[in-house]
C-alpha cells in the first residue's frame, strides 16, 4: 500500500506538494484564535475533588487573585518621610481601576482595634501621617502589639511593610501590576526597595515568557537544527525536505490543538519544540539511504522507491512507538500533560506521512544533474565519521564480554541512583533563580510570614457549628501547632479576632487574650467585630452561616515536600487531639492545588510509562517477530532510561514536572536506534549469514544514519538551554542526556549482543 | 495672548457653574437648604420615634443573614443633639445586646455597648463614617445622618424617578472620605431622599441607596423599606422599618447605662 502511495507521489511530485500546503492552510488559519493558559489550577481537572473544594473555599470566603507590593528600607520604614510616601502610594494604588478598595490590606488602609481609655477603639492605623517622635513610637508600639498584623503588614525589624492588593478580575493583573510598578517608581526613594509578587503577576511573567519560547527558542532551534543538517549533509538543498517535514507537522500539530479549541499550557507551548527534531528523523533516513544509493542507480525516482522500500518498517514502528510513547501521556490525570501527548503523537504521525509524501516529492523536483555531481564526488570521499564509527563497531564486537559486564555494572548504579530520586517540585522555581519574581518571592519571604498560602478548612455539621467555644479553641490549638512547624510563616484565623476582641474588652489583659468559654460570648464577639468595620471583614475566615472556617497558612516554601509535611504533621496531630463533634478538618489553597497535582503526576507518569512500554514490547515483537528480539530491542531504552534518572537521583535534582513528562516519551524516542539497528542487521544478516560481517557492514551506512540522528536530537534540543523558563532547560538538558545514553547504549550494546547471541536470534534468517 | 486665555477659562468655568443657579433661581432654594431640609425630614422627624428594624443582610450568593432590632430615638434640638437606643432580638445569639449613642451637633458620637454574656457596658470609639452599622451595608452615618456642612452640594438638575419631581444634588465631601461624591434624589414634594448614589475613589459607584416605600405613620411620612447595595461585592441589605410610632413622650432617663443592662420592656416589646 506504502510503495503505491510512493509510486504516485514520485510521479505527481507536484501535486502531491500543492495538495499538502492546501491541507496545512486549513490548519495554519486556525493560530490567531490561539489562548495562553497560566493558570496553575488547570494543571487538575475542573471536576477533580480537590479543585471543586479550593473553588468553594474561594468563593465561600470571598478569596480573590492577590498582588502583594513589598517595599524595603533598609534604614527603616518608621520615619515620617517615608510613612508619608508608603500612604501616598497606598492612597494612588486605591485608585487604580479593578483594585478592591475595602480589602486592601495595608499600613494605610488597615483598622487596629484597642482598648484606649476604656473605650474600645477602632481607628485606622495611620489616620493621618505620624510626625512627632512619640507620634512614630505610638504606631510602632500599636503595630507590634498587634499579632494580627506583624509579619503581614510590617516585618518584625521594621524595615518592611507590604500592600495585599486583592483585584476583581484576574486579566486585569498585568495592567494593574504596571500602574502599581508606575506609581512605586514615583514615590519612591531610589535607596527604596519594592517587590511585587502575588500568583497573577506569576502568571501574566510566565504567560508572556512562554510566547517568547514559541517566538524565539523554537525558531532558534528550528535555526539550529538546519545548521546541524547542513553540517551533516554539505548541500542547502537536502535541508530543504527535512525542514518542511518539521515545520508542516508543528503547523498541523498546533493548528489542531488551537482548531480544536484547547488553550497553550505551558505543557503545549513545547509542542514545536518536541516536534521539530522528531518529524526529521525519518527524513535523514531517507537522504541518507538515497545518497547511498544514488550513484549506483543514478535515477531519482528509481533510488527513492528502493530507498523507501526498505525503510517502510522501520520508519512505520519508529513513528509508531514514538507516538505511543507520547501518547500513553493520555494515561496522565493532568490534562494539559495529555494535550501535549496527544498532539505530539498526532505531530509525529503527520511528520511519518510526510517523510512519504512531501519529502520524496521535494526529492523528485531536485535536478539530475547536480545530484549526480554532487553524489559521485561525495560517495569517494571517507569522513573522519566513518573511521570512527568502524572502530567503534570492530571495539564492541571483539570485546564483547567486558561491555556486557560493564553495562549490568552501570545499570546497578543507575538502579541506585534512581532509588534517590526525590519527587518535589515548586512552580515559582519553573523561573531562573535570577528572574525578578524568583527576587520578589525570596526577598518577601524574608521579611514576611511567607507568600505560599494554603488554607486549612473546619468543616462543622451545622450551622453555627464555628462559634461553638471548644471548636474555636481547637482552631487556635490547630493554629498552634502549625506555627511551631519551621516552614509555616504566621497563620490567621477566626480565632485569632476572637481572641483580639477578648482582650480588648477586657482593657488589654494578658489573661483574656484566649478563647472564651460560652458561645454566645463569642456570637457577641463577633457581632461587636461586625459593628466596627466592613460587612465583608469576617468573610475571609468564616463562611456565612458560621459552619466552616478558614484558617490562613502562610508558608516560606511552596514546595511539594514541604508542603507534604506540613499536611502530615497536621494529620499527625489531629490524631493524637482528635477535632470536636461533627468538625472535620481540610486541606486546600494553591500550594496544597500543586502537591495534589504533583502526586497525580507521579502516579500518572508511573502508569504512562508502564502502559508505553508494555505497547512498544508489543510493537517490536510484531516488527521482528520473534519474542526474543522483542526483548533485545527493549534493552538499549530500559538501560538508557536508567542511567539518565540514576543520573538525576545522584545529581540530587528534583523529580519534577518536566522530568515526570520526560520518562514515558524518553521510551518511544530511544526505542528508535534499536529500530534500525535490528531491522537493519536482520537484512544485513541475510545477506551476509555472518555475525561479524554483518557487523562491519552495520557500522558502515546504518551507523553513520543512526549517528546523524542521534546529532541531530541531541543537539537539537540544546536551544532550549538558552531559555528563561525552568522546564525547558530541564527538558532539553535531559532529552540531549537521554538520546545519548540512547544512542551510545545502540551502538556498544548492540555489537556485544550479537557476537555472543546473534546467531540464535536470527537464526530463521539464515 | 495669555490674559486672552485666563478669560476664556474663567468665561467657560463661570458658564459650567452659573447655569443651574441660573435655571433654578426661581424655586429659590439652594442645594444646601434641600440637604438641611431633606435631613430635617428624614432622620429628625417627630420628637422621638420607636420602631421595630428588620435588615436582611443578603450576600451575592443570595445567602442570608438577619438583625431584628428595635430602635428608639429622641432629638434634643432639630438637626441637632438626638440619642438613639437599639435593642437587638436576632440573631439568637446576641439576644439582650443593646446599643446606645449619642449624637452631637459639635463633636464625635459617643457610643455604648452592652455585652450580656459578659455582662459588661463597653464604650465604643470607631469611625462612623465607614463602620459598618452591625455588618450591614449601612453606615453608622447612613442611620443617623452626616452634617450637611461636610460636603459641597450642587443643585446639578431635575429629574422624574418613579413618577416623582426630584431635585438630584451632587455633595462632594470637603474633607477626604470614604466617597469621592454622593448623589442624592430627592423629591421635591416632601423632601424625603429617595435615591442615593456613592462612588469610590476610582470614580466609579460603588454603593446605592434607594427606598422602596414610602407610608404615611401618624402623619408623618416615613421610609418603611430601604435597600442599600454595594454594587461591587453584590452585597445588599434590605431594611425594613415596622411598627413605627412618633411622639411617644420616651423619657430621657431611657437612655442610660442601666437600661442598656435592663432594657425598658414597655419600649422594645
Amino acid at each position: 500500500m506504502l510503495s503505491k502511495l510512493t509510486e504516485i507521489v514520485t510521479r505527481f511530485p507536484k501535486t502531491t506538494i500543492v495538495v499538502v500546503l492546501i491541507a496545512t492552510i486549513f490548519f495554519a488559519i486556525q493560530f490567531p484564535k490561539i489562548k495562553i493558559d497560566t493558570d496553575p489550577e488547570n494543571m487538575l481537572e475542573q471536576r477533580q475533588p480537590d479543585r471543586v473544594f479550593y473553588n468553594n473555599v474561594k468563593k465561600e470566603f470571598g478569596i480573590r487573585d492577590l498582588l502583594v507590593v513589598g517595599i524595603v528600607d533598609e534604614d527603616g520604614i518608621f520615619n515620617s518621610d517615608t510613612l508619608k510616601r508608603i500612604a501616598k502610594v497606598t492612597d494612588d494604588i486605591l485608585k487604580i481601576k479593578g483594585v478592591i478598595i475595602e480589602d486592601v490590606v495595608s499600613l494605610g488602609t488597615s483598622d487596629n482595634v484597642t482598648s484606649e481609655e476604656g473605650a474600645l477603639t477602632v481607628k485606622r492605623f495611620m489616620e493621618k501621617i505620624p510626625q512627632a517622635p512619640q507620634e512614630i513610637e505610638q504606631l510602632k508600639k500599636e503595630l507590634f502589639g498587634n499579632p494580627f498584623f506583624v509579619d503581614k503588614i510590617v516585618s518584625r525589624d521594621g524595615k518592611a511593610t507590604s500592600i495585599y492588593i486583592p483585584i476583581e478580575k484576574k486579566d486585569q493583573s498585568y495592567r494593574i501590576s504596571k500602574e502599581i510598578e508606575r506609581i512605586l517608581k514615583k514615590e519612591l526613594t531610589p535607596e527604596q526597595k519594592y517587590y511585587l509578587a502575588g500568583l497573577p503577576v506569576a502568571e501574566d511573567t510566565f504567560g508572556h515568557e512562554m510566547f517568547v519560547q514559541m517566538g524565539i527558542t523554537a525558531p532558534l532551534a528550528g535555526f539550529f537544527i538546519m545548521i546541524l543538517l547542513f553540517l551533516i549533509f554539505r548541500r542547502g538543498m537536502f535541508i530543504v525536505p527535512p525542514m518542511m517535514d518539521a515545520m508542516l507537522a508543528v503547523c498541523w500539530a498546533m493548528g489542531l490543538l488551537i482548531g480544536l479549541g484547547f488553550t497553550v499550557h505551558i505543557m503545549s507551548s513545547m509542542i514545536p519544540i518536541f516536534l521539530m527534531p522528531i518529524a526529521l528523523l525519518d527524513d535523514i533516513h531517507i537522504l541518507s539511504d538515497f545518497f547511498d544509493r544514488y550513484p549506483s542507480i543514478k535515477d531519482r525516482r528509481k533510488t527513492i522507491i528502493a530507498t523507501m522500500k526498505d525503510l517502510y518498517r522501520p520508519m512505520f514502528f519508529t513513528s509508531i512507538t514514538s507516538a505511543v510513547g507520547f501518547g500513553s501521556l493520555a494515561l496522565a490525570d493532568i490534562p494539559p500533560v495529555r494535550i501535549f501527548g496527544l498532539f505530539v503523537a498526532f505531530g509525529i504521525m503527520a511528520a511519518w506521512l510526510f517523510s512519504h509524501t512531501i519529502v520524496p516529492a521535494i526529492i523528485m523536483l531536485m535536478s539530475e544533474e547536480k545530484l549526480t555531481a554532487f553524489l559521485e564526488r561525495r560517495h569517494n570521499k571517507r569522513s573522519f565519521l566513518d573511521g570512527a564509527l568502524k572502530g567503534l563497531g570492530n571495539f564492541a564486537f571483539a570485546k564483547s564480554k567486558i561491555i556486557l559486564l560493564g553495562a549490568v555494572i552501570v545499570l546497578a548504579i543507575g538502579i541506585i541512583g534512581v532509588k534517590q530520586i526525590h519527587i518535589n517540585d515548586n512552580p515559582v522555581k519553573w523561573f531562573k533563580p535570577k528572574h525578578k519574581i524568583r527576587i520578589a518571592d525570596s526577598a518577601m519571604n524574608k521579611f514576611f510570614g511567607g507568600t505560599y498560602m494554603a488554607y486549612l478548612v473546619a468543616e462543622g455539621d451545622e450551622e453555627d457549628a464555628i462559634k461553638r467555644p471548644e471548636v474555636m479553641s481547637y482552631i487556635d490549638k490547630l493554629q498552634n501547632h502549625l506555627e511551631t512547624l519551621k516552614i509555616v510563616g504566621k497563620t490567621s484565623s477566626i480565632a485569632d479576632i476572637v481572641k483580639r476582641i477578648n482582650y480588648v474588652l477586657h482593657d488589654e489583659n494578658k489573661s483574656f487574650d484566649s478563647v472564651p468559654g460560652k458561645q454566645d460570648e463569642i456570637g457577641q464577639y463577633l457581632f461587636l467585630f461586625s459593628m466596627t468595620g466592613d460587612p465583608n471583614d469576617l468573610d475571609n475566615f468564616i463562611d456565612y452561616g458560621s459552619q466552616k472556617a478558614n484558617i490562613w497558612v502562610q508558608m516560606k516554601g511552596g514546595e511539594n515536600i514541604q508542603m507534604r509535611k506540613v499536611e502530615e504533621s497536621t494529620y499527625a496531630f489531629t490524631e493524637t487531639n482528635p477535632p470536636p463533634r461533627g468538625i472535620t478538618i481540610k486541606w486546600s489553597g494553591l500550594t496544597y492545588i500543586n502537591k495534589v497535582w504533583q502526586n497525580l503526576m507521579v502516579f500518572g507518569m508511573l502508569k504512562a510509562i508502564l502502559g508505553s512500554f508494555f505497547v512498544v514490547f508489543l510493537l517490536m515483537i510484531l516488527a521482528f517477530r520473534s519474542i526474543k528480539l522483542g526483548v533485545i530491542s527493549m534493552l538499549p531504552l530500559s538501560f538508557a532510561i536508567i542511567s539518565s534518572y540514576g543520573l538525576v537521583g545522584f545529581l540530587g535534582k528534583d523529580y519534577d514536572m518536566p522530568i515526570a513528562v520526560c520518562s514515558s516519551l524518553s521510551l518511544g524516542m530511544a526505542i528508535d536506534f534499536a529500530i534500525h539497528f535490528l531491522q537493519r542487521f536482520k537484512a544485513g544478516y541475510k545477506k551476509y549469514n555472518d555475525i561479524e560481517a554483518t557487523n562491519i557492514y552495520m557500522f558502515q551506512e546504518p551507523a553513520k544514519a543512526i549517528t546523524r540522528n542521534a546529532i541531530v536530537i541531541t543537539f537539537g534540543f540544546l536551544p532550549l538551554l538558552a531559555s528563561t523558563l525552568t522546564p525547558y532547560i530541564t527538558v532539553g538538558t535531559f532529552f540531549a542526556t537521554l538520546m545519548m545514553f540512547s544512542f551510545l547504549t545502540t551502538l556498544v550494546l548492540f555489537p556485544a549482543i550479537m557476537r555472543l547471541w546473534g546467531k540464535a536470534l536470527f537464526a530463521k534468517e539464515a | 495672548m495669555k490674559t486672552l486665555k485666563i478669560s476664556l477659562v474663567i468665561s467657560l468655568l463661570s458658564a459650567l457653574y452659573l447655569t443651574p443657579a441660573v435655571l433654578f433661581a426661581e424655586d429659590n432654594v439652594t442645594a444646601e437648604e434641600i440637604v438641611i431640609k431633606s435631613r430635617l425630614t428624614f432622620y429628625y422627624a417627630g420628637d422621638d420615634m420607636r420602631a421595630k428594624v428588620l435588615m436582611e443582610l443578603i450576600n451575592k450568593d443570595g445567602k442570608k443573614r438577619v438583625r431584628e432590632l428595635t430602635m428608639l430615638r429622641k432629638d434634643y434640638e432639630e438637626g441637632g443633639d438626638q440619642k438613639y437606643f437599639m435593642y437587638f432580638h436576632k440573631p439568637a445569639d446576641v439576644r439582650d445586646t443593646t446599643f446606645m449613642v449619642y449624637k452631637y451637633h459639635d463633636r464625635d458620637d459617643d457610643r455604648w455597648l452592652f455585652i450580656p454574656a459578659i455582662n459588661l457596658v463597653k464604650r465604643i470609639a470607631a469611625n462612623d463614617k465607614y463602620s459598618s452599622f452591625v455588618g450591614s451595608d449601612f453606615t453608622y452615618e447612613d442611620i443617623s445622618g452626616r452634617k450637611p456642612e461636610e460636603d459641597t452640594h450642587t443643585l446639578s438638575r431635575k429629574d422624574k424617578l418613579n413618577g416623582k419631581n426630584c431635585f438630584v444634588i451632587e455633595s462632594i465631601p470637603k474633607e477626604t472620605s470614604e466617597y469621592t461624591k454622593r448623589i442624592s434624589w430627592i423629591d421635591e414634594a416632601n423632601f424625603l431622599p429617595l435615591k442615593e448614589e456613592f462612588y469610590d475613589k476610582q470614580d466609579e459607584l460603588y454603593r446605592q441607596f434607594e427606598a422602596q416605600e414610602v407610608k404615611d405613620m401618624d402623619g408623618i411620612l416615613t421610609i418603611t423599606k430601604r435597600i442599600m447595595k454595594n454594587v461591587k461585592t453584590g452585597h445588599r441589605t434590605e431594611a425594613a422599618f415596622q411598627e413605627v410610632e412618633y411622639n411617644l413622650g420616651v423619657e430621657d432617663n431611657v437612655f442610660s447605662e442601666r437600661y442598656l443592662r435592663r432594657p425598658p420592656l414597655q419600649w422594645i416589646r
